[in-house]
């Protein structure tokens, strides 16, 4: 008998009983007013997160041991692997990616029961059953269809080793990241269920299901950029974002994210858009289960590999009954979930927050149709087709745009309602020095109307945020009797979410002028060169000197192959750079590109070789990307904002207004 | 980072020509016609690999890619258009070979798709705007004082019109 396996597959199969006791105890609980057996409900969930904890740690223990008898062990991970890169093995594979997700969404439900369920007595039981039910779906699967436990008859000397394009530091983060922000959305999903089911339909959910949204959009944006520069620094394509299927699911669920975020704060001030903020948390985690299901199923790719697979139709099914259920509660709750509050004034800041939630859906729905469009075409046409980059560029480049003018627009406004001066005043000065930028641009030699949309738009954003910025700190600072650069770090402290946001916006700004430097002003060249010549792109001279290797001997690598290549600029040499190629023992027809970079704050030299062959004539790729670094400190500006809107409001409000929001949402 | 020994680099080398069978067809000797090898690159983005998901053929290095980027340069050389190109790889591997989709037949389905969805978010989005700016109900007294700083909206929006006056 296998230990390891048997302690695994019990572990799970325990959880999925823990599960479905939590369910049944909620319920049961709740019908019965039997306080003890709702206890015992959560109690549950939290020994369902023990119990895969467990899985994990077996499975972590059985790739360490090279227990190879276990099937999911020996076709991931060998002898020679690197202890950092089993980690690695761990969440690779179908069966093994399933356990992580499960895994981390089990964590993030144990922390919500001991974190948020207590304070929420109205809705605990059916939030705590809907979790149970999300959670033995999953352990279903693991248990039935994709167990990483599985013994193999016959066990083989060494494992297989991993997947060469995972063979990298990159997937140590990228993958765990992108994984839990996924089943992050389980949380505001249970959150809206539970205030559906009990009637709750207040603002208290929404003030609860915050952090946890907050939670997902960083996560997932982390593993979002993360995604993005493995993509980068691997594949070896020049950039960083491809559309592809795979990519569409993992940004899907962060747009109704995005959208709940900024739709909240309308609902907690003026009682407005419950119905739509149940729609956005619903939606976040259907597209979640899509994005697996996608992934898992390899449906894009392929209808014909999607029938092949395993767990493809059991994850359809479900996709289908969380998307039936969304809907039927929804519409269920409708009656309820009617406004306390108008609209005082089309110009207001609430406009602004809903028009930025609408486009988000918006945004989804385009992207959704795009990723699902070629399996339509295949299942009704018969024809396989492939929707890429061109037309994702086409159609969500405008919609960008749009989004960063709604940021300025919004930002800019004040609540409720702002006069025709007071509009002139604050819209006047950013659009005007906007234009005046775009007009010098244009003057520079700048042509592409895009690049010259996007970059007004981001001119905009930063103009108007950082109005706000000063304005407040000046306010605080004449308050206080200090100076505004003295005042203007207390602001994050005084009200973190708006001025958290903001630092997120001012990150999309840079952001998207990074996006437009190295997408549109790409440049890229390709030769095939013999040891001594030389070609060029952009004022550099790439020289292609000799071929060199290496022989790592971990990881299944059996050889690395570079080539030397050096750069100058009118002369002056800029860098000695080792694109290369990484051969692997028991991958021979997947070698793997090793990108070279020399990034600096205004372009990024990448270079790529394809191949060579026995006189060491090598086809070598360049590409010349402007503005990329500032993706990066971008992202960081805006994982920054998020980090910083996490704080509590130290506010203090007047007790006449705390209680009269009270009352207004009893 | 160890650096490769002479002997390593033989070995390399003989790794290398071992290998050769897929590194040395990936590579494509460039057409001497300059404006020829222009419009073949050219042609190579529009095109993808047959195999591989969304990888664009001019950075794919399957045998087969090879095999394309050389046909390309051989077909212009010998006088077919970049149209023809295209149109005989579609043939040849199907629709999904080309990078940028058609704007005809089934495709237009997509079209469609997008411009129902911001027509339908559009117009949804505009007619609750419209209806909820209408004010049937008294605001609440707490509208303004709800999570977020209302003493510095009042303050800002005052510093605005004092600098407007000053």
């Amino acid at each position: 008998m296998n230990v390891a396996a048997t302690v695994g597959a019990s572990a799970l199969l325990t959880a999925l009983g823990a599960a479905l006791f939590a369910a049944g105890a909620s319920v049961a609980g709740h019908r019965l007013r039997h306080r003890a057996l709702l206890l015992a409900g959560r109690r549950a969930i939290l020994a369902v997160a023990l119990l895969t904890t467990t899985a994990v740690l077996t499975l972590g223990y059985a790739l360490l041991a090279n227990d190879f008898s276990i099937a999911h062990v020996a076709s991931v991970s060998s002898r020679e692997m690197q202890t950092a890169m089993r980690w690695a093995s761990l969440y690779s594979g179908q069966p093994g990616s399933l356990l992580f997700w499960t895994w981390s969404m089990s964590l993030f439900m144990a922390a919500f029961v001991l974190i948020t369920v207590p304070r929420i007595p109205w809705g605990a039981p059916h939030a705590v059953a809907t979790l149970g039910l999300v959670i033995a779906a999953f352990l279903f699967t693991l248990v039935f269809f994709a167990s990483p436990f599985r013994v193999s008859p016959v066990i083989p000397a060494d494992g297989h080793g991993l997947n060469p394009l995972l063979v990298d530091p990159g997937m140590l983060v990228h993958p765990p990241f992108l994984l839990s922000g996924l089943v992050s959305t389980v949380i505001p999903f249970a959150l809206g269920t539970a205030a559906l089911l009990s009637g709750r339909l207040d603002g208290a959910w929404v003030r609860h299901a915050r952090g946890w949204a907050l939670t997902s959009f960083l996560v997932l944006s982390v593993g979002n950029f993360l995604g993005g520069w493995w993509a980068y620094t691997v594949l070896g394509w020049g950039g960083y974002w491809g559309w592809d299927p795979v990519e569409n699911s993992a940004i899907l669920p962060l747009l109704p994210i995005i959208g709940f975020l900024h739709a909240l704060i309308v609902q907690e001030r003026r009682g407005m858009l419950k119905t739509w903020n149940v729609v956005l948390v619903l939606a976040a985690f259907c597209l979640a289960v899509f994005g697996t299901f996608n992934v898992r199923s390899g449906l894009v790719a392929s209808v014909h590999s999607f029938a092949q697979s395993e767990v493809g139709p059991y994850f359809l099914v479900l996709l289908g009954v969380t998307v039936v259920a969304s809907l039927v509660l929804i519409v269920w709750r409708l009656p309820r979930l009617r406004a306390v509050s108008e609209l005082d004034s089309l110009a207001s800041r609430e406009t602004g927050l809903i028009l930025n939630s609408y486009l988000m859906v918006a945004m989804a729905l385009v992207i959704l149709g795009g990723t699902l469009f070629p399996v339509f075409s295949e299942l009704l046409q018969d024809a396989r087709i492939t929707v890429g980059p061109p037309f994702f560029n086409e159609v969500m480049g405008p919609l960008f745009v749009v989004m960063l003018l709604l940021i300025a627009l919004g930002t800019a406004l004040p609540w409720r309602r702002a006069t025709p001066a007071l509009l002139r005043r604050r819209l006047l000065p950013p659009s005007v020095a906007a234009a005046i930028a775009v007009a010098v641009l244009f003057a520079l030699g700048m042509r592409h109307f895009g690049a010259l949309a996007a970059t007004g738009g981001a001119i905009a954003v930063a103009l108007v945020t950082s109005r706000e910025y000063v304005a407040s700190a000046r306010a605080v600072g004449r308050a206080r009797g200090v100076t505004a650069l003295q005042a203007a770090p207390s602001l994050f402290g005084r009200d973190p979410r708006r001025y958290g946001g903001y630092f997120v916006h001012l990150g999309v700004a840079v952001m998207a002028i990074a996006v437009v430097g190295s997408t549109i002003y790409r440049e890229q060249a390709r030769a095939v060169l013999a040891p001594g010549e030389s070609f060029g792109a952009r004022g550099y001279t790439f020289t292609y000197e000799r071929l060199t290797s290496r022989e790592p001997g971990v990881n299944g690598i059996e050889l690395e192959v570079y080539a030397d290549i050096r750069v100058t600029e009118g002369g002056n040499e800029v860098a000695l750079m080792q694109p290369g190629r990484r051969f692997f023992t028991n991958f021979p027809e997947q070698p793997t590109g090793i990108v070279a970079l020399d990034e600096s704050l205004t372009r990024d030299l990448y270079l790529f070789v394809q191949g060579w062959n026995a006189d060491g004539v090598a086809e070598v790729h360049a590409f010349v990307n402007p503005l990329v670094m500032w993706l990066w400190i971008g992202g960081g500006v805006y994982v920054a904002g998020g980090l910083l809107a996490y704080g509590p409001a130290r506010v203090r409000r007047p007790v006449t207004a705390l209680a009269s929001t009270e009352a207004s949402q009893a | 980072m160890r650096r490769a020994s002479l002997p390593l680099i033989a070995l390399a080398l003989l790794a290398g020509a071992l290998l050769q069978a897929s590194t040395a067809a990936a590579q494509v000797p460039p057409s001497p016609d300059p404006r020829i090898e222009a419009q073949a690159q050219a042609i190579e983005r529009q095109l993808l690999c047959p195999t591989c998901t969304n990888e664009r053929l001019d950075v794919c290095g399957t045998a087969i890619c090879a095999d394309m980027k050389q046909i390309i340069r051989e077909r212009l050389t010998a006088g077919s258009t970049p149209d023809d190109i295209i149109l005989y790889f579609e043939q040849r591997y199907g629709a999904r070979v080309r990078a940028d989709l058609p704007r005809e037949g089934f495709n237009l389905v997509l079209f469609g798709w997008v411009g129902a969805s911001l027509v339908l978010v559009a117009g949804a989005g505009g007619w609750f705007l419209l209806s909820a700016r209408r004010s049937r109900l008294p605001v609440p007294a707490s509208a303004t004082a709800g999570a977020d700083d209302a003493w510095l909206d009042a303050q800002i929006a005052e510093d605005g019109s004092a600098k407007a006056d000053a």
